[in-house]
């Protein structure tokens, strides 16, 4: 089929299959695609409106046994640079939250082992007790999988034990590419196969919960398997209706074992406007600026995207592998309204919040993303010694055999 | 065409593409530069890849801009030397007493091939300053903007093409901003406007240049797709300690060829060079 007659079908709100989404994302130009993308965005989207989300992005451990060698920010059991973030820096970040108008923690963090299933019960409690209208957007499909294990219960009882204790949604990281063959390439196969990421999410809009879906390409898959993914993700959506949105990102390679290099701006806007494209049971499509930067994350509000995402706060995976773009609600407004749109708070499910919180009220100016901890910080939480660690290294910690740095 | 009119930006920047395409196909051309310092007898030491040796600073006197000129264009072995800015020379030339030209001259005499930049917002006289620049003998590598708020940017580019009907000699225009305010910084609509604009309003300009290093890699590489077709300021540094995927001549070259375009490096003079 021709670029044009596919190009059609997309005006006409037609689905497309592989073979017709695979010939667009090579042989469209970039150009055409931003068009077939913003119409799609339109017809979802009539009014003129790109939201955001004022949360913060914490990282609770960075210990991790998963050991996928696209990641710069893990560090394996007994590290000197391993940490935990205690309940009490856990609170204070919650306070920093709310103070620029936050309404959730995005919370996901490393497959540590000497994390059991309580802690995160007892954490979570925790957290609603002292925030009781508080998100808890957390753990994606690997960590759940992770605990799963750790506590040899089945994930669906994982996931309404977390419920019980507070969790609202759950994010969509570690999808990476769902095709088995590149996760095996990536060392990824093992904290989640791709039926593994999707049974995790089938089994939580079953248990009514909504969560995301993301893609990272730009490692070692074909465009077939980009397609696949997405195609996977269409198919799940269709079944259960539980993605409120979907977030495709670039592998950042610096500090990596993998290496390699970046995927360029286009190709992340190409991307994006597939994506836009192909999942046309998906309601919203975000920007990634904290990888690919304000300036091409303002263009993606051109090329389908109608979501700028999260201010974020705090970051420190993409951080580690040598992004570090910052923008605060004042900047991240800016940018929408310059690219023509009204700009308008939202929560994890996309309702409406309001305009933006800095022009009901003074909020401090962010020019930087804060990180977990201040460097070399390596304290241990108190609260771990009630906690029966697994690995050697940890029984060893909580023993007091090794003294927190 | 109605500048001041809004424009779908994708629609805008297709324009600006069909008229890019017309002048220059899918070939994208780049430089890689090395920049030297402007005070005499500081270190002499660059690459040789470079296609450029750039002497940027500001010159602190006429003898010490002669003088560093000498030095650098001793060791260029060919390479083509740019230098400072056409209004930084014009306000020499007014602290010194002398005339424009005859700093020009001189600089010329003493092995200079082009004055780096011109910055349109900056210059006192304009037209007469870049005619100087060609009766002495020189070229001019690229007319700039220091810095402008987005507003006034239709009319000034309107100003180029008059200046550019009346000198001709413009080979380059390069139309971001010099000067990143990072407090507010311009955003990525406002740098694929300007340069769709650019391309489509200086018509008579051969190439739209955007800055690699400036404006990094990502913006860089979208301009490329809105109507500029070459890119000054990659840098000439063969290795990183990433690998040589990763060193700038493999960047660079991956971006242009993402973007759909051929690249073709050039020196200063705009010569294709073959390696």
């Amino acid at each position: 089929m021709t670029i044009d007659r596919i190009a059609d079908r997309v005006r006409a709100a037609e689905r497309l299959n592989a073979a017709d989404a695979l010939d667009l994302y090579r042989r469209a130009p970039t150009a055409l695609l931003g068009q077939l993308a913003d119409i799609v965005r339109a017809r979802k989207h009539p009014d003129p409106v790109v939201t955001y989300i004022i949360d913060r992005n914490v990282n609770y451990t960075n210990v991790c046994v998963a050991k996928c060698n696209f990641c710069a920010f893990y560090r394996p059991v007994g590290s000197p640079e391993g940490y935990v973030l205690g309940f009490d820096e856990l609170f204070r970040k919650i306070d920093e939250t709310i103070a620029v108008g936050g309404v959730q923690l995005l919370l996901q963090g490393g497959h540590n082992p000497d994390l059991p299933l309580t802690w995160y019960e007892d954490l979570f409690r925790a957290i609603k007790e002292r925030y009781p209208s508080f998100k808890l957007h957390a753990l994606s499909p690997p960590e759940v999988i992770h605990l799963s294990r750790l506590s040899q219960l089945p994930v669906p009882a994982v996931i309404d034990r977390l419920i019980a204790a507070g969790l609202d949604s759950i994010p969509g990281g570690g999808a990476e590419i769902l095709v088995d063959r590149v996760r095996a390439l990536l060392h990824c196969d093992g904290k989640a196969t791709a039926n593994e990421w999707l049974g995790v999410m089938r089994d939580a809009h079953r248990a009514g919960l909504r969560t995301t879906a993301t893609m990272m390409y730009g490692t070692v898959e074909t465009d077939e398997e980009r397609l696949e993914h997405l195609l996977r993700l269409r198919a799940l959506q269709d079944e259960t209706g539980g993605f409120t949105a979907f977030i495709t990102w670039s592998y950042q390679p610096d500090h990596t074992e993998l290496a390699g290099h970046e995927a360029t701006g286009i190709e992340y806007l190409r991307t994006l406007a597939v994506a836009r494209i192909v999942l046309d049971n998906f309601d919203n499509v975000q920007a990634s600026w904290v990888t690919q930067g304000g300036k091409v994350g303002q263009l993606s509000l051109a090329y389908g995207a109608n979501d700028m995402g999260s201010v974020m706060i705090e970051e420190n995976v993409v951080r580690a592998a040598g992004a570090s773009y910052c923008m605060d609600e004042v900047e991240i407004v800016r940018n929408i309204e310059d690219a023509g749109f009204l700009a308008k708070r939202r929560d994890m499910q996309y309702r409406i919040l309001g305009d933006p919180m800095f022009r009901e009220r003074e909020v401090p100016r962010m020019l930087e993303l804060a990180t977990a901890r201040a460097d070399g910080d390596h304290s241990t939480p108190a609260e771990l010694r009630l906690y029966p660690a697994r690995s050697g290294a940890g029984k060893k910690m909580r023993a007091g055999e090794i003294l927190p740095s | 065409m109605n500048i001041a009119a809004p424009t779908n930006i994708i629609d805008l920047g297709m324009l600006a593409d069909e008229a890019r395409r017309q002048r220059h196909g899918t070939r994208t051309t780049f430089v890689r530069v090395a920049d030297v310092a402007s005070t005499p007898g500081a270190a002499l030491a660059w690459s040789p890849a470079a296609g450029e040796l750039r002497i940027v600073g500001t010159p602190s006197s006429r003898s010490a801009a002669v003088e560093r000129v000498r030095e650098v264009a001793a060791g260029a072995r060919g390479v083509p030397v740019s230098a400072f800015s056409l209004a930084d020379l014009e306000q020499l030339a007014a602290r010194e007493s002398a005339t424009l030209r005859s700093i020009l001259e001189e600089l010329r005499a003493a092995g200079l091939d082009l004055v780096a930049e011109a910055p349109f917002d900056q210059l006192r006289d304009p037209r007469g300053s870049i005619e100087e620049v060609n009766i002495s003998g020189l070229a001019l590598a690229r007319l700039t903007i220091h810095q402008l708020p987005s507003a006034e940017v239709p009319s000034l580019l309107k100003e180029v093409a008059d200046l550019q009907r009346r000198v001709a000699v413009v080979r380059a225009f390069a139309p971001l901003p010099r000067v990143l305010n990072s407090a507010l910084p311009t955003t990525g609509y406002d740098d694929v406007k300007r340069v769709a604009l650019a391309r489509l309003i200086v018509e008579n300009v051969p190439s739209i240049q955007v800055d690699w290093a400036r404006y990094g890699p990502k913006l860089a590489q979208v301009a490329l797709t809105v109507g500029a077709d070459d890119v000054d300021g990659v840098s000439a540094e063969d290795e990183t300690t990433e690998g040589r995927r990763r060193a700038p001549l493999e960047e660079i070259r991956r971006n242009i060829r993402a973007a759909g375009q051929e690249p073709v490096e050039r020196n200063g003079r705009f010569e294709p060079l073959v390696r």
